[in-house]
């Protein structure tokens, strides 16, 4: 197992009432895999600095897990499958 | 204002000198060997707003001081926080 960072961007059309929901199935995706999610933190709706999808502000998730190395690739296709994720980045995260 | 644009050309010799000096402060040392910071975060976009130009390129070891090491770690922070939106690739910020 070994840490990492997931910091993904949620669609501004997405209210806050189903905005847990979303969270919550990106960390059953992570679970699926055999991963833990350890944390997560949100930022709120932010302004991009640069359009993404049209869009020019976004809500940002922070999320720190546990994942073999060899599963990261299948959270990250899972990810790209959630439409609303308009963003996401997977960094490893060094104690 | 038309005499500070003149600067540049270099009419007088003291004057020529600090046209040289157009980067803020001349900083030879590294920031992050002096505060002793390991490892550099791309979620502090305070901090890496000072590396980049107000046009959103990061700016060179000669301008900001900074160690190879460093600025091999400035680099890729702020390519990162670029991928998620928190500095722009171009432009200036708004």
């Amino acid at each position: 197992m070994r840490n990492y960072e997931l910091v993904f961007i949620i669609h501004p059309e997405i209210d806050e009432d189903t905005a847990p929901e979303l969270i919550e199935r990106v960390e059953n995706l992570i679970e699926r895999n055999e991963g833990k999610v350890t944390n997560v933190e949100r930022w709120g709706m932010r302004r991009l600095a640069y359009t993404i999808k049209g869009q020019d502000e976004g809500s940002y998730v922070l999320m720190h897990f546990e994942l073999e190395p060899q599963r990261v690739k299948a959270v990250e296709q899972g990810l790209k499958l959630i439409e609303d994720v308009i963003r996401h980045m997977i960094t490893r995260r060094e104690e | 204002m038309a005499r500070e644009n003149n600067e540049g050309r270099g009419s007088s010799r003291s004057r020529r000198r600090r046209s040289h000096r157009r980067f803020r402060g001349r900083r030879r040392y590294c920031l992050f060997c002096a505060e002793k910071i390991e490892h550099i975060d791309y979620k502090d976009i305070d901090l890496l707003r000072q590396f980049v130009t107000d046009r959103g390129k990061i700016r060179p070891r000669r301008q900001t001081g900074t160690c190879t090491k460093h600025q091999r770690q400035v680099a890729l922070a702020i390519k990162r926080a670029r991928h998620i939106a928190l500095l722009p690739f171009a432009g200036e910020m708004r």
